[in-house]
């Protein structure tokens, strides 16, 4: 099993003043921590197999936060993100949301309630790590089927018993019970249930 | 007469209905519910009473999306929020709240909302929202 990196927690701030107190309570509070000033700096060096989160100011000279939280959705970053600002409303707070922000603080902040959100997203960063590394192992397993198996697979997970999926697709029901035999094996699932979990786990997100 | 609605804006002549949304009141301003009720000329709104009145509703298939108001009848609208997110996965949902109130919003937001609208709501900004939702 692949052993997981250890985690960093990023700050992106123009604010040197902001950057060095933040540097030093994550420090404080055992945390890897790596500053930037902004927002193309941090995008330059950015490696998305970096697990961590990152704490970014919102609004900076050049490309604001939001344009950089726009950049990673873009890259498919998975790296939850905390917005800080001194500025903030209620239409800002909302558009970083619904682009997927995991949380938005406003300064002045205590120093304990940055850290519990950044604990809560170095959290949230595992689990979504997980799931990645989970839902590719499916992707892996499915590209090993044919396509005769794929059709199998699609049949059986939609609910539908050998002797349908024998009659959609014009072959015997004994010769869909061999497809699906393999199917399981490929897919190394114990049971129908669990199959149609992992297609539900690899199924696009509405 | 063809479509007529009753007090409430619920078609109820067994025509089939246009999308409705269901608007939790609690103890929303007069200012706020005067938006909220301009969107009956849009599509139809229902009031409920209460929250166990909403809850039955919010299930229904008929429901376009969930505007929660100012004030929920004292109850946490996380909680809510939650609750209505899980009698319908993909509903709308909107929130008003308080102007400047960015830590509700971010609540809210994280909590299910679509979207947070400040009051007082303007009609524009809500039926645009509304617009989109039910599309």
């Amino acid at each position: 099993m692949m052993k997981d990196l250890p985690q960093t927690v990023y700050v992106v701030d123009d604010d040197d003043a902001v950057r060095d107190s933040l540097r030093l309570l994550l420090k404080s509070a055992g945390l890897a921590c790596e500053v930037s000033g902004a927002a193309q700096e941090f995008l330059a060096s950015y490696d998305p197999a970096q697990p961590g989160c990152l704490v970014l100011d919102v609004r900076m000279p050049g490309m604001s936060g939001l344009e950089m939280q726009h950049e990673l959705n873009l890259r498919g970053a998975t790296l939850p993100v905390i917005f800080i600002t001194g500025h903030g409303d209620i239409p800002m707070a909302v558009e970083a949301m619904q682009h997927g922000a995991f949380d938005f603080l406003q300064k002045p902040f205590r120093d304990q309630e940055l850290l519990d959100r950044v604990q809560r997203a170095l959290i949230r960063d595992t689990e979504n790590r997980v799931r990645l590394r989970h839902t590719d192992r499916i992707k892996e397993r499915l590209a090993t089927l044919s396509p005769r198996e794929r059709e199998v697979l699609d049949l059986v997970t939609q609910g539908k018993a050998n002797k349908m999926v024998a009659g959609d697709l014009g072959v015997s029901q004994r010769t869909v019970e061999i497809h699906r035999a393999h199917v399981m094996q490929k897919m190394e699932a114990g049971s129908l249930a669990e199959l149609v979990r992992m297609m539900m786990a690899v199924a696009p997100r509405p | 007469m063809a479509g007529s609605n009753d007090k409430d804006g619920a078609a109820h002549d067994g025509t089939t209905q246009r999308a409705r949304i269901i608007i939790v009141a609690g103890q929303s301003s007069q200012r706020t519910r005067e938006v909220l009720y301009t969107l009956r000329g849009f599509t139809n709104v229902i009031w409920p009473p209460s929250l166990e009145a909403t809850r039955a509703q919010t299930g229904s298939k008929d429901v376009a999306c969930l505007v929660i108001a100012d004030d929920l009848h004292e109850e946490p609208i996380d909680e809510f929020l939650q609750e209505a997110r899980g009698l319908q996965r993909n509903l709308p949902i909107f929130v008003i709240t308080d102007p400047d109130d960015v830590a509700e919003a971010v609540s809210a937001m994280r909590h299910g909302a679509t979207a947070v609208i400040e009051i007082p709501p303007s009609y524009a900004a809500l039926r645009e929202e509304v617009a989109r939702a039910i599309q």
